[in-house]
């Protein structure tokens, strides 16, 4: 019956690491007591087959010993309603899961441990070794509660430790009394005390759920028959004879856990009680009378959209000069290449793939650590939970969550840190219908593409110089109301077994922590960097490829060629050098693709020229207007203006007329506003779903509904 | 027993402050859920507060804010 722990412990003795999992309750501070203890040691990953963030760290004992330590999820108990508690159990419920704990700082919030044991009794009924870490005694101390530690201690048979997180005390003694666990484990010994006496039919049940399946104890095997049916590490046949020894009882798992709670709860509170001092001041009334505005019917919405715009505002036009920077060191570091290099294949590689690649890549880097900066500090104050409860009713009439507010607002500077900041969705489907319905809203990328044309669907003086700045609202509205009709969609399809629930705890406004933000946004930018920049680096290098390659001898024909058109018409160099440039576009693989192309997207109006701009501008919609330049020979010119010009003066080869009607050009626009033209995006989504499932759906929906709605536009207006 | 919150689409019955003791829940899967929360039986609740566009409540339990859709507070029974 032992046997599965002894396995664990050797397997953890193998790589030398001791875990602690450190868990809580939402809102006890879990994570800040993590982030004292670790500091920058820490490791960003999954759990395994979902999406959770998993965060490592290591500690420093003493000198010589380090131990793990794994930052759970805030969870409330063992029945759990998101996907976020269902890792908690996941790995606490079987000794062999990767994540499974040698031990457990369980941290809960001191001014409300009334509410915060029921998780810590469950723990310690499985059996592990546990240390009580009281969180936030700074501010009890100075609100004058006085809590009885040694009592409690006594009481819950585990170290009591009195911590905070936000001014490090208490954390040798943490450390200390882990020391002790660590060396003293082997000889663990199972709980004296149980919180909760199992009835006499549970008992019976674990008896017979123990033949199935070796359990270390009770408690163990009755959460297995709770959750039996969503427990990865059950074998089918497990499942099926835990199925049939259920079947013949009367066990009815959601009376059995209320009954359970109950239980729980009357155990633990009289101690919790008795160790209080003195009786719990209230809640602050600073609180209450923020809330009383923040929340206010009228009042917060109107402070939440103005939040919003500094947000918006910051993402969108503060973030531009850094970005700009980065993208202009690219640039020079890339033309220092080639004059290094000389104009080779490799030195093309790497200005032109490898460093555009990892400019694309670091280009983001402003947008999300501004964003993140401030979401984080908004949700330290306790902010984000209030917005969330303003917006539930409305989101959730479209199949997502408040928090999805704060994504489709970010989606209009920019839609990859949009769809990171969904992490704190707790309910998959409503992150995933978040996650899918975010880039259509109209980024700051799309700006350049609709300027360029919105000129050719309404002329600059159209209802007294209003109209074009109306054009561009409506393409931002078709967007955003896409958006919307599209979760809808999304709402009815997809399929959860979860409930979805708002039940929120509003905390107490705090003070942000700068080391939590700090950290947040380091973690967001290394992650994005790391795993999202692999996959955009490496399509920029296939885009690159498409475009600097063709077929064998075409593309030095199509430099003699230009070469010979330039000579006869007496070009300048600039000159000469764009129709070059022009001419190899056309005979590269990405031209041919164009060409091949043409016959479907002819029906939209385009000719293979734009179907060229389509595939390069996979890469990010603004590369549209450089290689309509590059395309037109006018490359080294690639201003705005003098594009539109050009483009205005192209004509259809068979027919003579202009190929830009306004046909065209609102087919080409609407096409803008809804097709996935973004690499970096569905990079982020993969990361962001853990598969290649929903980025693949992702695009061939946007994709899908971009070439009907140009079809329909250009069939209606040609 | 009455539920401490009604929806009643031709009236609005909410009422800020509205309080009592829980004695039980009306749907079992919510009510599990608020247990863990903290919502006991024999606990102290009051509504402090209505959502913006008639969204949840904001409820008081003992010493602790709970944000809920109407239909979750809807299921809380009061003695």
């Amino acid at each position: 019956m032992y046997s599965s722990q002894v396995n664990v412990q050797i397997f953890n003795k193998k790589q030398g690491q001791f875990i602690f999992a450190v868990v809580g309750n939402p809102n006890s501070g879990k994570s800040t007591v993590f982030n004292k203890l670790t500091g920058l040691r820490q490791k960003i990953g999954n759990f395994p087959g979902v999406t959770v963030e998993k965060k490592l760290g290591k500690v420093h004992l003493t000198e010589k010993q380090e131990a793990t330590l794994i930052d759970f999820p805030g969870t409330y108990s063992f029945y759990p309603t998101s996907q976020d508690e269902r890792i908690v159990l996941q790995a606490f419920i079987n000794p062999q899961d990767e994540n499974y704990p040698d031990a457990v700082i369980y941290v809960a919030d001191v001014n409300r441990l009334e509410k915060h044991l029921l998780l810590f009794t469950q723990i310690k009924d499985l059996g592990l070794p546990m240390i009580l870490a009281l969180n936030m005694s700074d501010q009890a101390e100075k609100e004058g509660l006085e809590i009885d530690a040694d009592y409690l201690a006594s009481q819950l048979e585990v170290p009591v430790i009195e911590v905070s997180g936000r001014t490090g005390q208490g954390m040798e003694s943490l450390k200390r009394e882990m020391q002790t666990i660590l060396l003293t484990s082997k000889n663990k010994q199972l709980p004296n005390k149980s919180f909760y006496p199992l009835s006499k039919e549970e008992e019976q049940i674990a008896h017979k759920i123990a033949k199935i399946i070796p359990v270390h104890t009770n408690f163990q095997a009755v959460l297995i028959a709770h959750h039996y049916q969503r427990l990865p590490f059950l074998h089918e046949i497990q499942r099926i004879s835990i199925q049939e020894t259920l079947d013949k009882s009367e066990f009815v798992s959601l009376r059995q856990q209320v009954e359970e709670t109950m239980i729980r709860f009357d155990t633990f509170t009289p101690i919790v009680r008795k160790a209080f001092k003195n009786t719990k001041p209230t809640r602050s009334t600073f609180t209450g009378k923020l809330d009383a505005i923040l929340t206010h019917r009228i009042g917060g919405p109107l402070i939440f959209v103005a939040l919003m715009t500094l947000v918006f505002q910051a993402i969108f036009a503060w973030a531009t000069y850094p970005m700009d920077w980065i993208e202009s060191i690219f640039i020079e570091a890339g033309g220092w290449v080639k004059y290094v290099l000389g104009s080779g294949w490799l030195s093309s590689l790497i200005a032109d793939g490898i460093l555009a690649g990892l400019g694309g890549v670091l280009v983001f880097i402003p947008q999300i650590a501004i964003l993140f900066f401030i979401i984080s500090i908004l949700e330290e104050l306790g902010y984000m939970a209030r917005a969330a409860f303003i917006f539930d009713r409305i989101m959730q009439f479209f199949g997502m969550n408040g928090r999805s507010v704060v994504a489709l607002i970010s989606g209009g500077a920019c839609a990859i840190p949009a769809i990171m900041s969904t992490r704190t969705i707790g309910n998959w489907k409503e992150r995933l219908i978040t996650i899918m319905v975010t880039p259509l809203i109209s980024c700051s990328a799309r700006i350049p593409v609709y300027i360029v044309l919105i000129a050719f669907v309404v002329p600059s003086e159209a209802m007294g110089g209003w109209g074009q700045g109306l054009a561009m609202m409506g393409l931002y509205l078709l967007g955003i109301v896409v958006a919307l009709l599209s979760a809808l969609v999304f709402k009815y399809i997809l399929k959860s077994r979860e409930h979805s629930f708002l039940m929120l705890e509003l905390p107490e406004y705090r003070a942000p922590m700068l080391r939590n933000v700090g950290l947040t946004v380091w973690e967001k930018v290394k992650s994005f960097v790391t795993e999202a920049g692999k996959i955009i680096i490496v399509i920029s290098i296939i885009l690159w490829a498409l475009s600097s390659f063709a077929p064998p001898g075409q593309m030095v024909k199509a430099e003699t060629a230009a070469k010979a058109v330039a000579l006869e018409q007496e070009l300048d160099y600039a000159a000469t050098q764009d129709l070059i440039a022009a001419q190899k576009m056309e005979a590269s693989y990405a031209g041919i693709l164009g060409k091949a192309i043409e016959p479907a997207i002819k029906p939209l109006g385009f000719d293979w020229k734009i179907g060229i701009a389509l595939i390069t501008s996979f890469a990010a919609r603004e590369v549209f207007v450089g290689t309509m330049a590059t395309i037109y020979s006018i490359g080294s010119v690639n201003d705005e203006s003098s594009i539109r010009e050009r483009m205005a003066k192209e004509r259809n080869p068979v027919t003579g007329k202009p190929v830009y009607t306004l046909a065209t050009a609102l087919s080409l626009l609407v096409f803008y506003v809804f097709a996935m033209q973004c690499m970096s995006t569905l990079a982020v989504v993969k990361r962001e779903t853990n598969s290649w499932k929903w980025p693949i759906i992702q695009f061939a929906f946007m994709s899908g509904l971009a070439y009907l709605s140009s079809l329909l536009v250009y069939q209606i207006l040609a | 027993m009455v539920a401490i919150l009604t929806v009643n689409p031709y009236k609005n019955a909410l009422k800020p402050g509205k309080s009592g003791i829980v004695s039980q829940f009306s749907d079992d899967q919510l009510g599990s859920k608020l247990l863990t929360m903290g919502v006991l039986p024999g606990s102290q609740v009051e509504i402090v507060r209505e959502a913006p566009f008639g969204g949840g409540v904001v409820i008081k339990v003992d010493n602790n804010y709970l944000a809920l859709r109407k239909q979750e507070a809807e299921c809380i029974l009061l003695k």
